[in-house]
């Protein structure tokens, strides 16, 4: 009997050393989630927000889907709550939500908006009729840099939320959470009943604090093993801290199902996802739906299983009711509520090139670990829209070209293409699309590759040779370049540059050698101005890769990433204002603090006049040249374009630019191979559909002429002077102190001089100064 | 008869020189001295719906400077800009903005821009050169070279008295 006692001791003594021994253990580790980080919260990049004003084309922005996929749900009558939108007949009402932004604090605004066709006609204030000049809207999601497990939330504070939330998760999750000590006795014993009677688990009886730590330190697994060190988990959490911290990281820890890939966490997340608004404004009815999915977020789903979500969001409710957490009134009309859901859009997969572009041009600090754990809010440059539409354009068009081309169409090693869209002014990227599919290759054929630019660099050459540099230019518009034979001695031998259509043409005037793309123009007019010359002009413009000097750089030798290519055109388009290229505006972090940002940074490298000649010459590749595609594509308006063929057609291109939009596309393969098409089959009718559907076909503004260009005839074949009298006559553009001084042959051998001719000779051959 | 030809000839010489000062005066791009400086309320209503929209995005973001939220004000210039990248008085209005600021060398690459950009514009309200040359002065002057400010500062008090008489340029004056 002794023995047995002292057994019985001694097994007592073990067991409770062990158990001690556990719970330090555990305690260790349950402190070091608590008492350092305890979420990951993924970084989230934001589009730059869409404006709305009175004269803009709502359908051309894609303002009904903007709206949905910002969580806009409709309304049939009443006043409008906030997120909720009704369409009428030449008529938008719209309750925006109050959102932060780093521009300012939005309030919700419930506006009225005035259709006439497909415009906005009036923006108004629904209740005052005071008329509202622009509206900003949330910025979308374009993405988020999520570690290793793909977790999405957004964290909430308790003392943020609605005591009805609480209640609804409380009232079905764990009624007496307040009470008890980490384990509910009472449910275990109820949810052991129930199970014993039925043969088979239907209930559980975790607590919150129980299933907070199921999630945060335990496996899934069902054992008494795994069940025990839960339990003593959960008495150790609830010894060590306070019921309001346990309940905050619960609501942030809950699972509330899948969005694609991405695995939705936190009472925050749902809110968003599920109700377009953040959780402290939800009401009582969609507090209990939120509360009622928790048990199966995917079995329950709102979206896939309605009716199902309904019935247990209604169990909730009288739960709610029945624990006196709510009123017979508020249950009433609870029950009475619609779901209510939000369309649930999937995250953006456009944008993937973006995001990484961004990352990169992040300051070293924001690494992956800090981006994928800290919750920054990254507000980006990007138009969500114009992302979209550049993917699919690019997508279709090389799908289109596979089944044109069928020799293009390749198994192994797909066709590929890139396309980014700056706006030159202030160098925000708008669009980039760095291949035709980021799950096939993450590599960004606009920032990463660097690709012989062909003809796209002959703008290049033009503007060191239009440029005055303090004296008198090397050409002027009215110029005639050579494009003989041409040879040029280098220490690799003799290199003879030919024309793509194998042809020389003769003295050519400076347009049409652009126009028409002629390789030995460019090549002799970059040996005549210096290839150093040459090499410093792209380098102001805005190209950053290296540029061997030799004399085929002039024609595109160099290898250049359409990324700094499209920098070097915003600059021209920009009248010779070159900008920082920028992905970004702020960075907020989780507190609300703007710690970081990139304004816009631009400064005069060209002078204007000109960047204007360079631009009026490439309007000419547009209407006459090579790009004369644009136009029959049917695009109207002011674009500047140069297309660019590499050796042996491996690399397309095609630069161009509007007054506000600067476009690159690029074609090829990655392995270097033929494409056996000219840019003007390959990129540039991938270029015309983006910026027609960007535009509307119709492109706005004007490429003006600044002061210090004037306008005079000149005789197209000569190049000289104009007057009146001369048989030829066509108006060029030069910079002031430029224009030809000699006459047109046929008046220079008029015999004697007729009456008035010397006011001729000193003001006939001016037009405009425009 | 020579006396009488030799006055003819100096009265035709200065016609043709007071014809030739009209002919070669700076063309009258920015017109004739206003009665008071230039506001961006001057532009209500004109321009095309993106700019009407951007001087609106311009206004609040004055509001915002003129309030002591220059970071907001940043923003809203920014915003104005996105949806009228031409517009000259969101560049002038940066250009405010930086030339009392850290980055008065900005405010001078924004005021070459603006005054690039309003060389466009028909017509170009009276009374913007007094706050470009102002400007260009102030972010001189911030940036340590007062002996080229000096002259621009005064040449803009000479120009708007109402809004350069105390050598800067506020938001409410530009409002």
């Amino acid at each position: 009997m002794r023995v047995a006692g002292l057994t019985l001791a001694l097994v007592a003594f073990g067991a409770g050393f062990f158990v001690a021994q556990q719970a330090v253990k555990l305690d260790r580790v349950v402190r070091a989630r608590f008492e350092g980080q305890l979420f990951r919260v993924p970084s989230r990049v934001l589009s730059a927000p869409t404006i709305l004003y009175p004269g803009l084309d709502f359908e051309r922005i894609g303002l009904r889907g903007s709206l949905v996929r910002l969580g806009y749900r409709e309304q049939a009558t009443g006043e409008l709550a906030p997120g909720r939108l009704r369409w009428e007949p030449g008529r938008l009402h719209i309750h925006r939500r109050a959102f932060e932004h780093p521009t300012r604090p939005e309030p919700p605004r419930s506006v009225v908006m005035g259709m006439a066709g497909t415009r906005i006609d009036s923006i108004r204030e629904a209740g005052s009729g005071r008329e509202i000049g622009a509206l900003l809207l949330e910025p979308e999601l374009v993405g988020a840099y999520y570690g290793p497990n793909r977790e999405q939330r957004a964290l909430v504070r308790l003392s943020e939320l609605p005591p009805h939330l609480v209640d609804a998760v409380l009232a079905v999750e764990d009624q007496r959470f307040l009470t008890h000590r980490g384990i509910d006795f009472r449910r275990v014993l109820g949810a052991l009943w129930v199970n014993v009677r039925s043969g088979r688990v239907r209930q559980g009886g975790s607590t919150v604090t129980q299933q907070l730590v199921k999630n945060f330190f335990l496996t899934p697994e069902r054992s008494l093993k795994r069940k025990s060190q839960e339990a003593l988990m959960a008495l150790i959490v609830e010894a060590r801290y306070e019921k309001e911290e346990i309940l905050e990281a619960y609501l942030n820890e809950i699972y509330f199902g899948q969005r694609g890939s991405t695995a939705v966490h936190g009472i925050g997340e749902a809110a968003r996802l599920y109700f377009g608004k953040t959780a402290g404004a939800l009401s009582p009815g969609e507090a209990a739906l939120l509360a009622a999915i928790i048990q199966s977020p995917n079995g329950l789903s709102p979206h896939r299983e309605p009716e199902a979500a309904r019935k247990r969001r209604d169990l909730v409710l009288r739960l709610m009711h029945g624990q006196g957490r709510i009123d017979a009134a508020t249950l009433t009309a609870s029950l009475a509520e619609p779901l209510g859901v939000a369309a649930v859009t999937p995250e953006p997969r456009e944008a993937r090139y973006f995001l990484d572009a961004l990352r990169r041009q992040l300051p070293t600090f924001y690494g992956a670990e800090t981006l994928t754990s800290e919750g920054l809010q990254i507000y980006s440059t990007l138009d969500l829209r114009l992302q979209r539409l550049a993917a699919r354009t690019l997508r279709e068009e090389l799908e289109r070209l596979e089944r044109s081309f069928p020799r293009l169409a390749r198994e192994e090693s797909p066709l590929q293409g890139c396309l980014v869209a700056l706006q030159p002014q202030t160098g925000a990227v708008l669009a980039l699309v760095g291949g035709r599919s980021y799950a096939m290759t993450q590599f960004d054929r606009c920032s990463q590759a660097r690709r012989p630019a062909g003809s796209v660099f002959k703008p290049f050459v033009y503007v060191a040779a239009l440029e005055p540099r303090g004296g008198q230019p090397h050409i002027t518009l009215a110029s005639r370049l050579d494009d003989g034979p041409l040879e040029v001695r280098t220490t690799s031998g003799a290199w003879r540059p030919e024309n793509y259509d194998g042809e020389f043409h003769g003295e050519v005037p400076v347009r049409e050698a652009l126009e028409r793309s002629m390789n030995v123009a460019a090549a002799r007019l970059g040996q005549e101005v210096g290839v150093d010359q040459v090499a410093a002009v792209a380098r102001r413009l805005g190209v950053t890769s290296r540029l061997p000097r030799v004399p085929s750089l002039s024609i595109g030798s160099a290898d250049l990433s359409p990324l700094e290519i499209a920098r070097a055109y915003a600059t021209l388009a920009a009248g010779g204002v070159r900008p920082a290229v920028r992905t970004l505006e702020d960075v907020v972090d989780a507190e609300g603090r703007t710690v970081q940002r990139q304004s816009i940074e631009i400064e005069r490298v060209l002078d204007e006049g000109t960047a204007f000649l360079i631009t009026s010459i490439l309007q000419g590749v547009v209407d006459r040249g090579t790009g004369r595609g644009i136009r029959a594509a049917g695009i109207t308006g002011p674009v500047a374009a140069k297309t660019g063929t590499s050796d042996e057609e491996r690399d397309a291109w095609f630069a161009g630019y509007t007054p506000e939009l600067v476009v690159v596309v690029w074609v090829g393969f990655d392995e270097p191979s033929s494409l056996g098409i000219p840019a003007s089959r390959a990129a540039l009718p991938i270029w015309a559909r983006f910026v027609s559907e960007a535009t509307g076909g119709h492109v706005r503004g004007a490429f003006l002429p600044p002061a210090d260009v004037e306008q005079v005839a000149v005789d197209p074949v000569s190049g000289a002077q104009a007057l009146a009298g001369c048989p030829r006559s066509r108006l060029e553009y030069f910079l002031e102190g430029t224009r030809p001084e000699a006459v047109c042959p046929e008046w220079a051998r008029a015999d004697g001089e007729a009456p008035g001719r010397w006011i001729d000779r000193v003001f006939g051959g001016w037009r405009s100064r425009r | 008869m020579s006396e009488r030809s030799g006055r003819a000839r100096a009265a035709f010489l200065m016609g043709l020189l007071l014809i030739g000062a009209g002919c070669v005066a700076p063309p009258g791009a920015w017109g004739p001295a206003p009665e008071r400086s230039f506001r961006l309320g001057d532009l209500e209503g004109q321009g095309d719906p993106a700019r009407r929209a951007s001087n609106r995005l311009l206004a609040e973001g004055l509001d915002g400077d003129a309030q002591g939220r220059p970071s907001q004000a940043l923003g809203l210039y920014e915003r104005a800009l996105q949806v009228d990248p031409t517009n000259p008085y969101a560049f002038l209005a940066l250009a405010r903005h930086h030339a009392e600021g850290v980055a008065p060398r900005r405010a001078l690459s924004f005021l070459d821009k603006a005054e690039a950009l309003l060389e466009r514009e028909t017509p170009v309200p009276p009374g913007v050169e007094a706050h470009l040359v102002g400007l260009r002065g102030a972010a001189l002057h911030a940036a340590g070279r007062p002996e080229l400010a000096a002259p621009m500062l005064e040449r803009a008090r000479r120009m708007a008295p109402d809004a350069w008489s105390d050598g800067r340029l506020s938001a409410r004056e530009l409002r």
